[in-house]
């Protein structure tokens, strides 16, 4: 069966078990399922008992009882209705979850996340039902059975931490209370098809035999590069005349020709972000009565060498541009030029600490490579890469990562909103005050700052002929809240390094539910003029916060 | 893919003076708008930022607009018949529905009474969807009151409370709004609602004065104004905590108003 087969059975199942649990079922998809064929020969026991079940209901139930039957045992079983009052199978998470069997818990909370970073809102004509019903759960699974490109790993996730982690309770007691073979049956098929899933999406994500390897000579590995100039631009991190912080050569990701041009032994200066996100963008151009959306220059892909921190980096840009609210189309059509090549760590660079974020690995490129002194290997992961290689010899490279950096950051603990605040009014933040000098800088050079202001520019005095451009904003300069008429809802340096630091390590995590924002990259601490080190900041923060959290139970 | 971020021309079809510093621009347009929602503005040449619906009718959008920034003062040299561009509409609105068969408490603070006119307006028209509306406002002085002119209409329809912080004038109190809220009945209400709109001091303030009350922190709404360049959750500038003001907001309850800090 081909992928997008699968995906779609995967989905059509998931939606049906969504629609059985989602409310009363009319005789009309009564009539349906009733007329349906069953298999006989499942493999999954429970499964096959389940399908067993259902037939069997609607061999002895005359057809026009049913919908009356099986709404009085819906009511029943799962909104405790009737003498079972209190004591029924509720099919939300948070009932299952929370320690005081409440709805609208912690889990509901996070349900609903994933599902607004995923840019949904429950859609039911249902009232009363809510983000971590189970038939809400059932369809986001069919959601991301439906995507264009399936994210495998998400639905594992989801399968794991928001189905599988409460259903094989709630289906025990879905059999306990309901009296029908139809929801017996329902049940069974329910907790077998979801632990089937569970095997089939780890089935899926083994790790294939079809990533080939090749060994290239140094001079092979420039003829390539001057091969794929004419497909690609090919970006790299490159020497620039300029020079960073520190007062060394800057490093920047910039066009590269050669394999002499890459510099690949020390972290740059700018992350590959400036590639997909420029720093200044022309959104359209304006007259006195229209405007026209800016266009690209041409539609050349990009080929972009890349550390795996700079590749994690890209998720989470991706979260903000195309997740938060409504797709960003000036950030798609760029991003979706963009091809990777993996160039892999072989030793941790001064300021990283990227094992601490989890993000020293990644399987998210089309091509992963080692520069040894005097070849390249490579390994080709998307075979529209592979006739690039026809000549060249095959070798054993499997990409390695890194997986001990010199510094290590412990992100503090932040369990509850109460926690947040103390978090986030900690004397610690104002010591930035003689600290921080509000450059910028910081942000500047992040893989993973979004921040923009817009900025119309006039192509003379006289006329209203002009542009409006995008370019990076920092969080760290005092204008960035400052409103008409001078307001500013941050007002120290130390207000701003807390906005940013706690954005990194525990808001952006806060709201999408997913990893937190930092990359550990390190290019932060690299520029910084006043020698902050945010691997610091953050361990710092951990302490007073802990600090505090002592002193608070202690009070 | 549609570009979201591309502003539309559309002709301004009145310049109505509120007062020395604020203008009303009546605009062309005709979807719906929800109320508490805002549009982002822009003039060629300076920029664009978020403006509140202050008025909705049949064909057009008001928007009252203070000269305080840069923006602001390139709308105010545009007149009928000229351009303005703009995107939206954006953010989501008060409960409206949950308002029906309650009481209403509107408390709102200078240009505050911009982006709740619509829904005092809305409760003028049909007077029977609310049990009493309480609308308490407070201008800093006499200069600065405005939508003069409709005052007297919503002290008819409603029970009103107009103050003026630093003048003495027939028909204003003396004082900050936020200390006639002792005024309002809450002992007596079944149930009720409380919307506050205005600068962030005034609406702490009004919060602290309503809970002393004790009016409950779920009853009560507010509406947060920030800083945007994009106002669709992207460019940062209005996020607080993992909220973005743009898309979470501008209105909050209470309960969790209270916990966003900056």
């Amino acid at each position: 069966m081909t992928t997008a087969k699968l995906m779609a059975n995967r989905k059509a199942f998931y939606q049906l078990l969504a629609r059985l649990y989602e409310k009363e079922l009319s005789p009309k998809f009564i009539q349906q399922l009733a007329h349906l064929t069953y298999p006989t020969a499942e493999q999954n026991p429970q499964m096959q008992a389940g399908y067993q079940q259902l037939k069997a209901y609607f061999a002895q139930q005359p057809l026009a009882e049913m919908a009356d039957d099986l709404a009085s045992d819906y009511a029943k079983t799962f909104l405790g209705a009737g003498e079972t009052k209190g004591n029924a199978a509720f099919p939300y998470e948070s009932v299952y979850t929370s320690d005081e069997k409440l709805v609208l818990q912690a889990a509901w909370e996070n349900v609903t996340k994933i599902y607004r970073a995923n840019g949904l809102v429950m859609a039911t004509e249902m009232a009363d039902i809510k983000e971590d019903h189970i038939a809400m759960e059932l369809k986001f699974m069919a959601h991301l059975c439906d995507v264009a490109e399936p994210d495998l790993a998400q639905q594992t996730t989801f399968l794991n931490e928001h189905l599988l982690n409460w259903t094989p309770q709630f289906l025990e007691d879905v059999q306990t209370y309901s009296r029908t073979n139809f929801y017996q049956g329902v049940a069974l098929l329910t907790a077998g098809f979801l632990a089937e899933d569970a095997k089939i999406l780890a089935t899926l994500q083994r790790p294939t035999a079809t990533t080939q390897s090749f060994k290239l000579t140094n001079a092979a590995f420039d003829q390539l590069l001057a091969k794929w100039q004419q497909r690609y631009h090919v970006y790299a991190p490159t020497f620039t005349t300029n020079r960073n912080a520190k007062q060394q050569p800057m490093v920047r990701f910039g066009a590269v020709t050669q394999l002499a041009d890459i510099v690949y032994d020390r972290q740059s200066d700018f992350s590959a972000k400036e590639i997909y996100y420029p720093i200044m963008q022309t959104l359209f151009y304006f007259n006195e009565n229209n405007v026209t959306e800016s266009t690209l220059d041409d539609d050349k892909d990009f080929l972009i060498f890349m550390h795996p921190c700079d590749i994690n980096a890209l998720k989470r840009t991706d979260t903000i541009f195309m997740h938060n609210g409504a797709p960003d189309s000036y950030y798609q059509r760029l991003r979706e030029k963009v091809k990777i090549v993996m160039m892999i760590c072989t030793e941790s660079y001064e300021n990283c600490f990227c094992v601490s974020m989890q993000t020293n690995q990644t399987d998210h490129y089309n091509l992963a490579l080692e520069f040894k002194t005097d070849h390249v290997v490579m390994a080709v992961k998307d075979p529209l890469f592979l006739s690039d290689f026809k000549h060249q010899p095959t070798t054993d490279f499997v990409p390695t990562f890194i997986t001990k950096n010199k510094g290590q950051a412990h992100l503090p603990k932040i369990q509850n909103q109460a926690q947040a605040q103390l978090a986030g009014h900690l004397d610690y933040w104002q010591t930035f005050n003689d600290r921080c000098i509000s450059c910028g800088g910081c942000n500047t050079v992040c893989p993973t700052c979004t921040c923009f202001d817009t900025t119309d520019i006039i192509y003379d005095e006289t006329s209203l002929d002009g542009e409006r451009r995008r370019v990076w904003s920092s969080c760290m300069l005092d204008s960035f809240t400052m409103t008409a008429g001078g307001n500013r809802v941050r007002k120290t340096p130390g207000d701003n390094m807390r906005f940013k630091t706690m954005h990194k390590v525990y808001d952006y995590k806060q709201r999408f539910s997913t990893e937190n924002m930092c990359v550990g990259c390190g290019r932060c601490t690299q520029q910084c003029p006043k020698d902050i080190s945010f691997l610091d900041t953050i361990n710092g923060f951990h302490d007073a916060f802990n600090q505090a959290k002592n002193e608070t139970v202690v009070k | 893919m549609e570009n979201i971020m591309l502003p539309k021309p559309h002709k301004i079809l009145a310049v109505l003076k509120e007062t020395n510093a604020e203008y009303t621009f009546r605009v062309a347009y005709n979807q719906p708008i929800d109320y508490n929602q805002f549009f982002q503005l822009s003039i060629p040449k300076v920029g664009e930022a978020p403006i509140s619906v202050s008025g909705k009718g049949q064909g057009y959008v008001d928007f009252t607009i203070r000269k305080i920034g840069r923006l602001t003062e390139g709308i105010f040299g545009l007149q009928k018949d000229d351009t303005l561009f703009m995107r939206g509409p954006y953010g989501n609105s008060f409960p409206v529905a949950d308002f029906e068969n309650k009481n209403l408490v509107v408390i709102a603070g200078g240009t505050g009474i911009a982006p709740v006119r619509p829904l005092l307006n809305h409760f003028v028209q049909h007077p029977e969807i609310c049990q009493n509306v309480y609308f308490m406002a407070g201008f800093k002085n006499l200069d600065a009151v405005i939508y003069a002119d409709e005052l007297p209409k919503f002290a008819s329809a409603f029970q009103t409370t107009y103050c003026l912080d630093t003048e003495a004038a027939p028909g204003f109190r003396q004082g900050f709004v936020t200390e006639y809220i002792q005024n309002v009945p809450f002992a007596d209400f079944d149930d009720y609602n409380i919307a506050i709109v205005g600068p962030p001091i005034m609406m702490a303030a009004a919060a602290k004065a309503c809970l002393q009350e004790g009016a409950a922190p779920e009853k009560i709404w507010v509406s947060f104004e920030r800083r945007m360049s994009c106002a669709i959750g992207k460019c940062g500038h209005c996020k607080i905590n993992d909220t973005y003001v743009c898309l979470d907001g501008p209105v909050f309850n209470y309960t969790k108003a209270r916990n966003l800090f900056d």
